[in-house]
Parts: structure tokens; C-alpha cells; sequence
């Protein structure tokens, strides 16, 4: 099946609500009130973030793209509205194929259970049945190497290991359009270097991939296309090598 | 059709019933992982419910001058629906804002997808604990009515879908306003004590119509009537599916707007 993902004037606020304004009596003290604050428009209580303005863009199938900007540029917001997870405030996003995004990987862990019980968990939530994960399993268990290790729960593990156990629960779902933010920095060299090779075969296989980094030669090895995000904004998309070029310009200036 | 492709809705609700294998397996297993390194597991519960409830018959059939084998079975079975009733209530409010928020804003399964998670959960534990009602009714009336065997199925699909609807609107509403999760804690408590559950409806004299104001007295009911042998009560039935379908209205209404909203409030 073809991918594809069209944006159409995609806007996305961001209601940011203090412990204030998340009270009910704060929403009818000020019922009526007017209140003004640096961030634009308020009408309960809260402070609103443009998280992304006026995007225009489409995804074809087989365009792998990079995401460039820098941080709080809008990459990650973007990465989630492609998800699925945050929809768009105002514009259209239409969207055909599967998706797999190894955005905040590590999620569904419980501290409780062993190794083998998280990888379980983590890939039924993703929509998996059991029967699919025990097929899947042995290349987990292989990739992440943490052997006995797998029999103990969680919380007896390191931060480290935790960081490999999640990336490599997160391998196995077969890509459609591949949803990728930075994350190499897992583990040790050897586990990094292995989940590079493994994360840049998964990208090889995906029908449509957007990656989020900083490492601009990783990106221009494997990115036909790339967009220039600043401030929520697209300031440029095209070739990989020219938005690199522009974009290393912005700070040469 | 137009309706049925764009409500969102809609839309989750399919997705979460198509997916039934991964919620009531993560159900399953939290059961398991929350009763890990225990001997009895759920089954504490039981016990210690049946403790609890024996001490208060054996005390109140006395007070109150009451007979005690049909009061036994009558306080057993109200105790235990309670327990599930109640517990569903006081975990409605951190529904999204608790355990499940990391797994919202990680990946994009509908927010519904984690009520159906948590409200079967309860649903197990409540099927760990209906036994112990069996049992006593068992041993109590030397037998049980052929009719339980309709209602009290269908008693428990509707409190599920209940609990569910009831999670959905309470959870939505106090991830967007944290006072509610601190007022339903402290409404619960005495919530017991208007419900007819440790007293009978008929111990209110001229009064006992004012049990139907309270919603409790329908959940604990439909299960419960046919189950210990009381009389059928039609205004029960009635009452439950009025409620049904008011949440699911609220449900409607609150879900096809908010539910994308969900994200940015836990």
C-alpha cells in the first residue's frame, strides 16, 4: 500500500496549565474576568503556546526526511501530530498507512516485572497479540543482550539497561512510516553502534521515514528531504544537503 | 455516514473493542503483577472481607433483632458489589492523570483504550470475590434461584459498561479539574452508609421509597436481588438503564469534543 500524509494548514496550540488554573474554584472566581498575559489568547485561565503554525506538507511514499532545528523548534510536537497522538488545533492531517514511532520508547514498563514480562507488555500495547510478540521475541531477547538478566524485574536494573531493554522492545514492529525522535545516545558503544545499525535497517524498510536529529552527516546519509523548522514554523524544505546548508547558515549569520 | 467516520468517539470505540486482547490481557496481568510475591493473592480480599463481614452480622443481627442466616447473605452480597462499585468510583479521577498519562502522550492509542484497561481490572477482581457470595447464598438458602443464571449476567455487563462510561466522563473532567478526584475520595465514605448495603430498605419504615434517589441502591441491586433470593424488582431495571443512558450521553457529548484534549491535561 502507498503511504502518504498530507498537512494542511496544520496549526497546534498548547494549553499550559499551572496548578492554578487547573482548579475548578480558579474557573469560577474568574468567571467573567478578563485576564491578559504575554501569551496570546486566554479565555480560562491558562497560558497558550504556539507549538506549531501554518504547516504545509506532504509526506510521499518512500520520502525519507529529516527534521532540522533547533531545540524547542517545534520537532517533537511535530513528530507526535504525525503520530497521532497530538491532533491538530486547526488544518487538516490525512494520513494512509501503518505508523511506528519510537518517540518516548520505554513506555508500558512496569518496575515489577522481569525483562521478559516488559517486552510483552510494552508490545501488547502497542497492538501486538501474544502469539506475534513470542514470534518476535528471540530477536529482542538476542539484540538487547542482557541475558540471565531478563528474569529480573525491572527496578533491579541500571538506567543503561533500562535505556537497551526499551530500545530494544521497540525493534520489532515491522515499519510502515517510521516516526523516529533522537535517541542514540542508549547504552554503551557497542549497544549504540549495534541499534544504530538496527534503527538505520528499519529506516531502509519504512515506506515513509521522519527523523528528528541534531547529527546532520547521520541525517544527509540517509534523508532525500529535509525540513527547517524555527519557532513552529517550516522556514525551509527541499534537498537535504541545501536545508543544511541553510540551516547551518542561520547561525552563521 | 458521515457522522460515523468523523465522530472520534465512535472511531475509539471501535478501536478499543477491536483490541479487546490487548487491554484484557494488560488487565490480566496487572491483577498478577499486584498480587505478586503473596500466597493467597485476591483472594486476601475475600478473606478479609469475609472476616469483616461475619464480625458485623454476628454484631448487627443482634442489635437490630434480625434474623441472622438471611441477613448473613444479604450483607455478604452487598459488601462485596460494594467493594467493586466503590473501588471503580474512587479510581475513576486518576484514570488518565495516573499510570496512564506516560503511555498518552508516548503513543497513540485512544485515551479510552486505558478506561477499558483499568474498569476490567476491577471486573476481575470482582469475579475473584463472586464466588464467596455463591457460597454463602449456597450454604444460607441451601440453593439458588435458575433465574440468576440471565440476571446475573446481564447485571454485570451493565454495571461494566456503567463503570466504563462512568470512568470515561469523571476521568476526562477531573484531568482538566483536579478538585474532583479529592471530592469523590471524600464523598465515597458516607456514600456506604446511604446506600443499602449494611441495612435493609424495609429498616427505613414510611421512608424506604428515598433509596431510588440514590444511584447506588440500582448497581448494588441488579446483582444482588435475584442472587440472594429477594423479591424482583422492576424499578431496579428501570433505574439502571436510565442512568446507562444518560452517561451515555454525557459520554457523547464529552468525548466527541474533549478527547483530543485529554493529551495536553495529564
Amino acid at each position: 500500500m502507498q503511504s502518504q500524509i498530507i498537512l494542511k494548514n496544520v496549526c497546534l496550540d498548547f494549553p499550559v496549565y499551572d496548578a492554578v488554573s487547573l482548579s475548578f474554584r480558579n474557573k469560577v472566581s474568574n468567571m467573567g474576568k478578563v485576564i491578559v498575559t504575554r501569551t496570546t489568547k486566554n479565555n480560562s485561565g491558562g497560558k497558550i503556546i504556539k507549538g506549531l503554525r501554518d504547516i504545509n506538507y506532504i509526506f510521499n511514499h518512500g520520502d525519507k526526511v529529516a527534521l532540522l532545528g533547533h531545540n524547542g523548534s517545534g520537532k517533537t510536537t511535530l513528530l507526535k501530530l504525525l503520530a497521532g497522538i497530538y491532533a491538530p488545533t486547526s488544518g487538516s492531517i490525512q494520513k494512509t498507512g501503518e505508523t511506528n514511532c519510537m518517540l518516548d520508547i520505554g513506555f508500558g514498563f512496569e518496575q515489577d516485572a522481569t525483562g521478559y514480562e516488559n517486552i510483552i507488555l510494552s508490545n501488547i500495547t502497542r497492538g501486538l497479540t501474544k502469539e506475534q510478540v513470542d514470534k518476535i521475541l528471540p530477536e529482542i531477547v538476542e539484540f538487547c543482550g542482557l541475558g540471565e538478566f531478563l528474569n529480573m524485574p525491572l527496578r533491579t536494573y541500571s538506567s543503561g539497561m533500562q535505556a537497551r531493554l526499551a530500545f530494544s522492545s521497540a525493534i520489532a514492529n515491522t515499519p510502515g512510516i517510521l516516526l523516529i525522535d533522537e535517541f542514540f545516545s542508549t547504552g554503551d558503544i557497542e549497544f549504540s553502534k549495534k541499534s544504530k545499525k538496527k534503527v538505520l535497517e528499519m529506516m531502509s524498510n519504512s515506506s515513509i521515514l521522519v527523523f528528528a536529529s541534531h547529527d546532520l552527516s547521520l541525517l544527509k546519509s540517509i534523508c532525500n528531504k529535509a525540513i527547517c523548522m524555527q519557532n513552529g514554523k517550516v522556514i525551509y524544505s527541499g534537498e537535504t544537503s541545501e536545508a543544511i546548508e541553510y540551516y547551518k547558515g542561520i547561525y552563521e549569520k | 455516514m458521515s457522522f460515523f467516520h468523523k465522530n472520534c468517539a465512535i472511531n475509539d470505540i471501535v478501536f478499543s473493542l477491536k483490541n479487546y486482547y490487548a487491554w484484557s490481557y494488560l488487565s490480566y496481568f496487572d491483577l498478577r503483577l499486584k498480587y505478586r510475591r503473596t500466597f493467597l493473592g485476591p483472594w486476601w480480599v475475600v478473606l478479609g472481607i469475609a472476616i469483616s463481614a461475619t464480625a458485623m452480622c454476628l454484631l448487627w443481627s443482634t442489635i437490630f433483632n434480625l434474623d441472622w442466616k438471611n441477613y448473613l447473605t444479604y450483607l455478604f452480597s452487598g459488601f462485596i458489589i460494594w467493594m467493586w462499585i466503590s473501588q471503580q468510583v474512587i479510581d475513576a479521577p486518576d484514570v488518565f492523570s495516573g499510570v496512564a498519562s506516560k503511555y498518552i502522550r508516548a503513543y497513540p492509542n485512544p485515551p479510552l483504550f486505558y478506561v477499558f484497561r483499568k474498569c476490567f481490572l476491577s471486573f476481575l477482581l470482582f469475579l475473584h470475590h463472586l464466588p464467596l457470595i455463591v457460597l454463602v447464598v449456597l450454604f444460607v438458602n441451601n440453593g439458588i434461584e435458575a433465574s440468576v443464571l440471565y440476571s446475573l449476567p446481564l447485571g454485570l455487563f451493565l454495571i461494566f459498561i456503567n463503570a466504563i462510561l462512568f470512568t470515561v466522563n469523571v476521568g476526562m473532567l477531573s484531568a482538566r479539574y483536579r478538585d474532583i478526584d479529592p471530592l469523590i475520595k471524600s464523598l465515597m465514605p458516607p456514600m456506604l452508609l446511604l446506600t443499602p448495603v449494611l441495612w435493609k430498605p424495609e429498616m427505613l419504615g414510611e421512608y424506604a421509597h428515598f433509596i431510588y434517589f440514590n444511584p447506588f441502591t440500582y448497581f448494588v441491586g441488579i446483582i444482588r436481588n435475584d442472587l440472594i433470593g429477594l423479591d424482583f424488582d422492576m424499578v431496579i431495571w428501570i433505574g439502571t438503564l436510565i442512568i446507562t443512558f444518560f452517561q451515555i450521553f454525557i459520554f457523547f457529548f464529552l468525548y466527541s469534543k474533549k478527547s483530543k484534549r485529554i493529551v495536553f491535561w495529564v
